[in-house]
């Protein structure tokens, strides 16, 4: 056996004192580069073998930090922050409802980092070591005790070493040789490595076609996410009501919050049965401008922002000869201009032959704004110079 | 397993403490004073009464939480038939030996419900049960003979445990009979069943029904971590007292104190944990008839009680007893444990006292008396118990076991 290929030299002990006592020799004569092994783990060989107390605590503390920061952050951007949702009336960001998955994420790290930090630390996986191979080394996880030292150690010189161990007390000391054969990943591991990692690429590749390619039948919907819901829309059935509808009518005699109007005629347009005059409340600047909002989102597709019935809706209709189009009314025509207030509020409201009831778009404010700016709008057609403010009157000369 | 660490079993003469029953005697006189005078502040002062029976159930729960955590101790080394904690669990078997005692102590606060004073619990009052639907529909529980049998059937379960464990663990030390640890091996879990069921219902009954209209399911486990958490911190100051008396020196060393430690870092955490589990079931489902209980130790004084509490019983015990350190230094671990120790009587006095002053935290005369007094009654029972018996099990089949015991 060449020095070139030693790996280094195994003492043999009998029980626990004779390798401690033989551990702190071989740590006296200076060598750095030794190890003990033992069936159990021996208490109070650290301090003997000059093991310093271990980092990982710190980097435990360190990971479980982390957890706790990232999960408070991770919680409070998502919901309190990004994308700020309520939910049953707790604050955005509330602690107690943060503190399990806080909980969670620090008890996750710090076992990650508890397990991986150990093994990293250890150098470990370690797939060989030259020791196994050595004939009585086998005996260590049975009834034997044992001293390796590295012919790396600064101090290691093969026949001084030797009779150093050989004096401890050793039942035997064996030279331990250096593992030989090569360290490179045989071929054929690499090539079914490659061929495995492609095969596990077509399922993934098959999911990304049937969910984004184009098809005729149905997708496949491998993650449904929200595609399919247990829920019934509008003006659909359901067999979970006695009437067979999805939609419930208000609890007889209820009405929802802020549908009770005392006066009359600011509720239906009509006092004592008859279409009432004016407005039923003051109409000042925001309400006009609220006017024209909703007038310019609901009536303008049809009736034209002008109010002349001409609305990108009726121009459509028009170009494709649609035969039973009833055209939109011309807001300015003469018959609008002296109808009471009442009675447009009430078209708005309830609709009037093809044109539908806006009840549900329009909160009852907003279809008064609307008249009132419909007024404006009717006014604007047939207004004289003495109409505009004098400070305004010079830009139209 | 450590073949290197050879611990030889001590003398009984040494660790046999002796003349602790002269002063035992005298903590039974001076806290049988204390407690007279709790009842006469009680009879003379402005509604004496209903703070001298809230002062009392405080004081006597406190020391029956700290008995049952000794009983459990001693369960559960059995049940594990755990080698380390020999040494100790003398100490142990000694505070489960006041449990009857203590358990008596629950009387007058029993039997004044029998003739419908409301004063402590609510629920006794005939006025209430008239005018409260809920309360007539809890009343086939919720009545005094009821809990006078109840309270019965606990006290008598822990007496009996604690006969039956303790007796055998002494007579072990003349006998060396390991037949008694294999008896009790067997009995331990049947009796940690029984243990767990009359705590929880303890819990229900003593200190729960104090709101009668409110209820959690885990108050049982509550005030169990609660009492593990005493059980802990007390052992550890028991030990540190009989090993500078000389007793335990040289038996229970750093190694023992550094289990003590884990145990209780983990009862704080684990209290922690289930009064969080609590706090946040409730402040999520929003209910009210759940949320008053949260609320009403929320209102003045008492909010700076409840952060007191999680700051004094959880977040900084936690982070001081931490480190490895803390757990092996003797005096800083004695004072997590006086400090764990006083909080547990906050928690206990959070969860009593708000239905005497609910407007805020509130300290009377009556309630250091009856403090005093009970405490006066349950040291002197426990310096008689201790002396002139080993406080090591010096033959246990495990003594050897646990005194060469080490950390890795």
């Amino acid at each position: 056996m060449s020095a070139s290929n030693l790996h280094g030299l195994v003492a043999y002990y009998a029980d626990v004192d004779s390798l401690l006592a033989a551990v702190r020799r071989v740590r006296e004569a200076g060598y750095q580069r030794f190890d003990a092994h033992s069936p159990f783990p021996v208490h109070g060989i650290d301090p003997v073998m000059g093991i310093r107390p271990t980092v990982l605590p710190w980097l435990v503390l360190g990971a479980g930090l982390t957890g706790c920061a990232g999960a408070l952050l991770m919680q409070w951007w998502t919901n309190g922050h990004d994308y700020a949702f309520l939910i049953s009336g707790k604050p955005l960001f509330g602690l107690p409802a943060a503190i399990p998955v806080t909980f969670e994420l620090i008890i996750l790290l710090s076992a990650f980092m508890t397990f991986f930090g150990m093994l990293a630390l250890n150098t470990l996986p370690l797939l060989s070591n030259p020791l196994l191979r050595t004939a009585g080394f086998g005996r260590v996880t049975a009834d034997r005790f044992a001293i390796s030292i590295e012919a790396a150690d600064a101090c290691f010189e093969s026949h001084a070493t030797r009779e150093l161990l050989a004096g401890t007390g050793a039942l035997s000391v064996e030279a331990c040789e250096s593992d030989e054969s090569s360290a490179v990943v045989p071929k054929w591991i690499k090539q079914l490595t490659m061929i495995g990692a492609a095969i596990a690429l077509i399922p993934p590749a098959l999911i990304a076609m049937e969910r984004y390619g184009t098809r005729t039948t149905p997708r496949i919907h491998v993650i449904t996410d929200m595609d399919f819901q247990s829920k019934a829309k509008a003006q659909s059935a359901s067999l979970l009501f006695e009437d067979g509808r999805a939609m419930r009518r208000p609890v007889e005699g209820t009405l929802a919050v802020g549908e009770w109007i005392e006066d009359e005629y600011r509720a239906t347009g009509k006092v004592a049965g008859q279409l009432g005059t004016g407005f039923p409340y003051e109409i000042d600047r925001a309400v006009m401008e609220r006017g024209r909002q909703r007038f310019d989102i609901y009536c303008g597709v049809c009736h034209g922002l002008d109010g002349l019935g001409r609305g990108p809706i009726a121009v459509r209709a028009e170009s494709l000869e649609e035969s039973a189009w009833v055209p939109p009314t011309n807001l300015h025509d003469e018959r609008l201009l002296t109808v009471p207030e009442g009675h447009l509020f009430e078209v708005i409201t309830n609709g009037v032959r093809n044109m539908p009831a806006y009840a549900a778009q329009l909160s009852v404010d907003d279809r008064w704004a609307v008249v009132a700016y419909l007024r404006a709008l009717q006014r604007s057609r047939n207004a004289s110079i003495e109409d505009v403010p004098t400070d305004q009157q010079r830009n139209f000369k | 397993m450590s073949a290197h660490h050879h611990v030889s079993a001590p003398e009984r003469t040494r660790v046999t403490p002796s003349g602790l029953a002269g002063r035992g005697r005298l903590a039974t006189l001076f806290g049988a004073a204390l407690c007279v005078l709790a009842v006469v502040l009680g009879f003379v002062q402005e509604e004496g009464m209903a703070r001298l029976q809230h002062g009392w159930l405080l004081a006597v729960t406190f020391f029956v939480t700290l008995g049952l955590g000794g009983l459990f101790f001693v369960l559960v080394q059995y049940l594990v038939r755990a080698g380390w904690s020999v040494v100790v669990r003398r100490l142990a078997e000694h505070l489960a030996g006041s449990l009857p005692l203590m358990g008596l102590l629950l009387l007058p606060v029993v039997i004044p419900t029998l003739f419908g004073n409301g004063q402590l619990y609510h629920w006794a009052d005939p006025h209430e049960l008239a005018e409260s639907h809920l309360l007539q529909e809890k009343a086939p529980y919720l009545n005094g003979w009821f809990l006078l049998v109840r309270v019965a059937i606990y006290v008598g379960v822990w007496t009996l445990l604690v006969r039956a464990f303790n007796r055998r663990s002494l007579a072990q030390d003349d006998t060396g009979d390991p037949s008694m640890t294999i008896w009790m091996q067997k009995r331990a879990a049947p009796s940690v069943l029984a243990f767990a069921l009359t705590l929880t219902f303890f819990a229900f009954d003593m200190l729960m029904s104090l709101s009668y209209e409110w209820f959690s399911t885990i108050f049982g486990v509550y005030v169990f971590a609660g009492s593990a958490v005493a059980l802990f911190a007390t052992l550890v100051l028991l030990a540190l007292r009989f090993e500078g008396r000389g007793e335990l020196r040289g038996i229970v060393t750093t190694e023992h104190y550094h289990d003590l430690g884990k145990l209780l870092f983990a009862f704080v955490f684990f209290w922690g944990y289930i009064a969080f589990s609590q706090f946040m079931l409730i402040w999520y489902g929003d209910i009210p008839e759940e949320t008053v209980w949260f609320q009403q130790r929320w209102v003045g004084s008492w909010k700076y009680v409840s952060l007191l509490l999680l700051f004094g019983h959880f977040l900084l015990p936690f982070v001081g007893l931490l480190s490895r350190h803390v757990k092996r230094n003797r005096s800083l671990l004695a004072s997590w444990a006086v400090l764990l120790l006083l909080m547990h009587l906050v928690d206990l006095y959070w969860l009593i006292m708000p239905t005497l002053s609910p407007e805020g935290a509130s300290i009377g005369l009556i309630d250091f008396a009856c403090l005093s007094g009970v405490g006066g009654l349950f040291l002197g029972g426990l310096w008689r118990r201790i002396d002139g018996k080993p406080l090591v099990p010096l033959r246990d089949p495990r003594l050897g076991e646990s005194l060469a015991f080490q950390n890795l």
